[in-house]
């Protein structure tokens, strides 16, 4: 049973264990305890960078437990849209955690000094950071992994970069070998607490009520990740997969959402990646899928002599600087990916964002005045690597701004018809329709992960259903993610963990739940993190579609504003958050 | 017929899901996690996807046990060893003598873990990274361990 908080004030140094049997009984885990932990731990009042805003990390029953259940929710106030912050990261962070025996971390506080905090079994201590502050994302994870160490021991490490560090808002935390807390800014919130890292190191068995039921229900799933269909896509080619099926229909964001079509998703593609670039397949703890894809970039420095870095690329990271950016080889994509790496910015935003400020100079809203003679152009990798390269080291208010995000560009240099974010944050790779727009505006975190409504835009292709019927399922589906986000499970894996097969996972353990509480739960859930968005000031009816949306076609044809209204209001009366 | 014993026998396969350890610890003790998994995998700091597996050599003559300053741990019959909590002080020297670092420390329980060669961490692993195999003699391998 899980129930062990840890909480950590980075101000005065303490660090403390609470238990709360009563949290983790009610509200699972994950993303659930995590809200009613920020709404008790933070509110309206306190900036995302105040040294008084909270950052919670929760993970959930499953943790450790089940296979594939590797995610930690993280949940802070977001420095780029100044509501609810989100993200879910996988790596080892979760399975590190549990098996320390603890469930959730309260973070406040800032430092007046960079620190990392350091969790080793049951003590937490509070160390410093001083001589590795400034030190890029990957290799302040050689350096705490070489510091930290122990035989036998699981050591997971979250870190910021130096984006972190300058409180880009954009700023991501990046957990063990490349997987990411990307978006919605935690990199910033950490740095403005001068907390360069999270260290766990775990080694620990979790004792297990009924070890029949639960030997019986994982084989189930085990069988089910390695051996069904349901994650052969993650298998294999990862989520490059999407690229090729997504262009397909129309429906891959290309050079800045003009179209759903790149000329040369081919030559892009999950397959030619992996053809070309891949060297290996990794996994997260506790997860025998293995979908993060590693790539190996080798390029010549000098005559006769070649320098190689890993790289690990996902779907989403070559939408954003690839098709995005109208970028048409594996090498130059896995090159401006590694600068992003480096700096630990959201690649999402990034190339979102580099998207925005090329069709700003190309149109003529903005010039060299601005980007004090660089000329940017989409296809150019040399530009964007120099635009980069210019922004993190601050020269130029022009690329100053650009790490703080697109809707901030926008509205300082007036060109926001073209700017793609929804209330602040820059979207995923999907021009699919209707429902991935819905997704954006009303999910909870306004990621394309929050429901369904992309895979709903590609159903309607084939086979038409009633407006309100769409909305009915998105909503569901909306609902019931936030069952699996409190497990914690990979969404990847929502496939294999049905409604059955979690109560009965969770019957192994002790804990009593019937598929009819886990909807019920799933709704309750999602509304008490609408009232913490509200407590925030979101709203979605006032999230403005951007201009440019109406005026491209995509995959299931064009928005209609009275239709989307109407979405809109279904959504909120259906899911009881109106 | 020989007796058999683990081997790593594809290193570079291996995409660290850590399903062998979370298999040892189920399967063997009825406890989820990994601590008291008698094998390891971990990742080689500062090089991405590399992993470094470590399982019991199965010893005719063990290391370990000669260290063991008590006689807890033991040689078992067939190579690897055995453990006698009751006369183990949790002193640790058997863990160090293992250079390999095979042999795990149970921390919860300040004793070591001893294979047992039941091979439950093959069945989980997705990409046939190590097996159960006759066990060379140990004087000269192949060299295709790794």
């Amino acid at each position: 049973m899980q129930s062990r908080i840890l909480f950590v004030d980075l101000s005065s140094g303490i660090t403390r264990v609470e238990e709360d049997r009563a949290l983790f009984s009610d509200l699972l885990g994950g993303t659930a305890v995590a809200t009613e932990l920020l709404a008790r731990h933070g509110n309206a009042e306190i900036d995302p960078l105040s040294p008084l805003a909270p950052v919670i990390f929760a993970i959930g029953p499953f943790s450790a437990l089940y296979p594939a259940a590797t995610k930690t929710v993280a949940l802070f106030r977001s420095p780029l849209t100044g509501e609810l912050g989100e993200s879910h990261a996988g790596g080892r962070f979760a399975a590190a955690l549990r098996e320390t025996g603890i469930d959730a971390l309260v973070i406040t506080g800032a430092s007046d000094r960079p620190v990392f905090l350091h969790i080793d079994g049951q003590e937490a201590e509070i160390c410093s950071a001083g001589t590795f502050w400034g030190q890029s994302a990957p290799a302040t994870d050689r350096i705490l992994r070489e510091a930290l160490e122990k035989k036998g021991r699981k050591l997971s490490a979250v870190r910021i970069g130096p984006a972190g560090e300058r409180l880009s808002p954009m700023a991501c935390a990046t957990v063990d070998s490349s997987r990411h807390f990307g978006r919605l800014g935690l990199g910033a919130v950490m740095g403005s607490k001068k907390l360069k890292a999270i260290a766990v190191s775990g080694k620990g068995s979790v004792a297990i009520t009924d070890p029949k039921a639960y030997g019986s229900v994982y084989q189930t799933l085990f069988d089910r990740v390695v051996r069904s269909d349901e994650m052969k896509k993650y298998h294999q080619l990862g989520t490059p997969a999407n690229v090729l099926p997504l262009n397909a229909i129309r429906g891959l964001p290309t050079r800045n959402f003009t179209q759903g079509f790149f000329e040369n998703a081919s030559r892009i593609s999950g397959e030619a990646f992996l053809e070309e670039v891949n060297v290996q397949h990794i996994a997260c703890a506790h997860c025998p899928c293995g979908c993060i894809q590693v790539a190996e970039l080798r390029e010549k420095f000098a005559p006769a002599h070649y320098s190689t870095v890993r790289v690990s690329y996902d779907y989403e990271p070559i939408f954003a600087v690839g098709t995005q950016l109208s970028i048409s080889t594996p090498q130059e994509i896995l090159r401006l990916i590694a600068f992003i790496e480096k700096q630990g910015w959201d690649c999402m935003s990034m190339g979102n964002t580099l998207a925005w400020a090329t069709e700003a100079f190309l149109s003529g809203a903005i010039g060299e005045v601005e980007t004090e003679g660089l000329s940017l152009s989409f296809g150019d990798t040399r530009s964007y690597l120099e635009a980069m390269q210019r922004i993190s080291s601050w020269k130029g208010e022009f690329f100053r701004d650009l790490e703080k995000g697109t809707a901030f560009c926008a509205s300082k240099y007036g060109v926001k018809d073209f700017a793609m974010h929804y209330g602040g944050l820059e979207p995923a790779g999907y021009l699919t329709g209707e429902n991935a727009v819905m997704t954006w505006i009303a999910g909870v975190r306004h990621s394309h992960l929050d429901d369904h409504g992309y895979s709903l835009d590609q159903k309607l292709l084939v086979k038409d259903s009633p407006l309100e019927e769409q909305v009915r399922m998105q909503v569901e589906e909306a609902q019931w993610r936030m069952v699996l986000n409190s497990l914690v499970i990979c969404l990847f894996a929502r496939g294999v963990y049905d409604a059955q097969i979690i109560a009965d996972g969770l019957g192994a353990l002790g804990l009593e739940w019937t598929q009819e509480r886990l909807k019920k739960f799933g709704a309750e859930t999602l509304k008490a993190k609408y009232r913490l968005k509200k407590s925030y000031g979101f709203d979605p009816k006032k999230i403005t579609i951007p201009e440019k949306m109406f005026n491209v076609r995509t995959s299931t044809g064009f928005l209609d504003r009275e239709r989307m209204s109407r979405r809109l209001d279904l959504f909120l009366e259906y899911a009881g958050i109106g | 017929m020989r007796e058999k014993g683990l081997k790593v026998i594809n290193r570079d396969r291996c995409i660290g899901c850590l399903s062998c350890m979370y298999a040892c610890t189920r399967k063997l003790r009825g406890l989820g996690g990994t601590g008291k998994s008698a094998m390891r995998v971990r990742a080689y700091s500062g090089t991405e996807g590399a992993f470094s597996i470590r399982v019991c050599s199965r010893c005719t003559s063990p290391d370990c046990a000669a260290a063991c300053p008590t006689g807890a741990l033991t040689t078992a019959g067939g190579g690897g060893v055995r453990l006698d909590r009751e006369k183990c002080i949790s002193c640790g020297a058997c863990v160090k003598a293992c250079t390999i670092a095979a042999l795990q420390w149970d921390e919860e329980e300040g004793v070591p873990i001893p294979c047992i060669f039941c091979g439950q961490c093959v069945q989980y692993c997705p990409n046939d990274v190590i097996a159960m195999v006759e066990r060379a003699d140990q004087e000269g391998g192949d060299g295709s361990a790794e």
